[in-house]
């Protein structure tokens, strides 16, 4: 090849330059099997099959061509698309123009590895319990909330008209944060850690203010890479930390990030954030004037009853003639006269019954019976004797007399009927 | 609403005030009690409803945090 830069052979043609360039790059494993990376711009695939485009990025840029079959081309690429080509360098000699040719071309998952993160940090919340841990419920009207959000932002600016819409002049701060890019995940943080702050009911008496009751953190739409703060640990133990409710309010309605998993409302948007946790004051309003309307006509109403019901007694016992009491009166002095006079003569009765009794009681005493003649045969050890076969011959008996006592011992025995 | 209910304990009161007055059947006395009860409630609301008004404060967060550590 040193032969073509001989200057003492003459002058090269500008072709045979090309040429030789062209061998030189062909020759260069360096420039034949290169994987490359960047971003596809111009992309155009002709009816021909083969498919043109720009391969660049802040730097430089090259034109690349795949020819017709030569590889699989994801479907997914397209304008913008970032990729890694696997090429090698031509030249065209007769434009002297130096391009691509593209052997093999994939699209870069440029958020392949923070999916991975991701994911690992879903399954380490969810072993936490942290996705069902018990949320905090919203104040029916919130005193005072902290918005967590980039200042400026279009997101805020929704935020903020929509509550004047629904509750004029409602106290809010708002602690401008930037919300994407390399910081974003750090300042998020501080800004929660600012509005956790200001919900310590001690630090809002010294600011004079109610303490923050609602923390809105979020953002509006944007593209995944531009929301990923939100999917970070970080901020989703500054969510969880919180004593009192966080609404994240990230992106649009599709988006569901890490943060809208661990806080405690979440929002599908700015907006619907606002939507959720500030009432309409003039519902309010109405709520409370109906309640007052229904509490003072109920109590009317219980006292108009009170005394329609006294009217009514007063008029019965208007109408009830002096007379009526007297009857009354009369009938009760009876009623008790005759209880009296019944107990009375029940007494008498007992009295009677009581005496009749006695006599007889004392008719059948045994004192009674010995007085009458009998006498009272008893062993040694007490037990009265009735029977013959009670007795033995030579055994020792008591006899009881009405005036006395008397030992005796058995000589003969004789059984009726033997 | 300092001292006794939050806005919401006291609006859920207010809703059973106004449920048991409804329903009636209680004596004079009761029913003045929970007139007053009620009647203080709602006062108690409609002022805490005023103390959501405030100003609208929006910060860069080093301003707010050097804000909070001042006081």
């Amino acid at each position: 090849m040193r032969e073509g830069s001989d200057l003492t052979t003459g002058p090269l043609s500008v072709g045979n330059f090309v040429n030789l360039i062209r061998q030189t790059v062909k020759q260069d494993q360096l420039f034949q099997n290169q994987a490359i990376k960047g971003e596809v711009s111009q992309w155009k695939q002709y009816p021909s099959g083969h498919t043109y485009f720009t391969l660049r990025d802040n730097v430089g840029q090259m034109s690349a061509v795949i020819w017709q079959g030569r590889c699989f081309i994801d479907p997914s690429i397209k304008e913008g698309s970032e990729v890694v080509v696997i090429a090698g360098v031509d030249l065209y000699t007769k434009q002297g123009r130096i391009q691509l040719v593209v052997n093999k071309i994939e699209p870069v998952n440029a958020i392949g590895k923070m999916e991975e993160a991701l994911r690992e940090l879903k399954l380490k919340l969810r072993q936490e319990g942290a996705f069902d841990r018990p949320r905090k419920p919203l104040p029916l009207v919130p005193k005072h909330i902290a918005i967590v959000t980039g200042t400026g932002s279009a997101a805020l600016s929704d935020m903020n008209r929509l509550i004047e819409n629904r509750w004029p002049g409602l106290r809010r701060t708002i602690i401008g944060v930037l919300v994407q890019g390399e910081n974003s995940v750090r300042e998020i943080v501080r800004g929660l850690a600012v509005a956790r702050k200001l919900s310590d009911p001690e630090i809002a008496k010294q600011r004079n203010q109610p303490p923050v009751d609602v923390i809105i953190v979020g953002r509006g739409g944007g593209s995944p890479e531009d929301l990923w703060a939100f999917n970070l640990e970080p901020v989703a133990r500054a969510i969880i930390a919180s004593q009192i409710p966080v609404i994240s309010a990230v992106g649009h309605e599709s988006d569901l990030l890490v943060s809208d998993m661990v806080a405690d409302v979440r929002a599908s948007t700015p907006s619907n954030a606002i939507e959720r946790c500030v009432p309409d004051y003039n519902a309010i309003q109405m709520l409370l004037s109906d309640y007052n309307e229904r509490i003072d006509s109920a109590t009317i109403r219980q006292f108009s009853d009170a005394r329609s019901r006294l009217k009514l007694l007063t008029s019965m016992l208007k109408a009830a003639p002096m007379a009526g009491i007297n009857n009354v009166r009369i009938k009760i002095q009876r009623l008790a006269m005759m209880l009296n006079n019944s107990s009375q003569s029940i007494i008498t009765q007992e009295n009677a019954r009581m005496a009749k009794f006695e006599a007889s009681l004392k008719a059948v005493h045994p004192q009674r019976v010995l007085e009458r003649g009998y006498s009272m045969i008893q062993n040694d050890r007490g037990e009265v004797l009735s029977q013959i076969e009670q007795l033995s011959i030579g055994q020792n008996i008591k006899m009881s007399f009405a005036d006395g006592k008397a030992e005796a011992s058995i000589v003969n025995l004789e059984k009726k009927g033997k | 609403m300092e001292k006794g209910k939050t806005y919401d304990q006291a609006i859920n009161r207010l809703e059973e005030i106004v449920a048991s007055l409804e329903r009636g059947g209680k004596g004079l006395d009761e029913t003045l009690q929970l007139y007053e009860e009620g009647a203080i409630l709602l006062k108690q609301c409609q002022e805490d409803l005023k103390s959501a008004e405030g100003k609208l404060n929006e910060l860069r967060l080093e301003d707010i945090e050097k804000e909070i550590s001042k006081d």
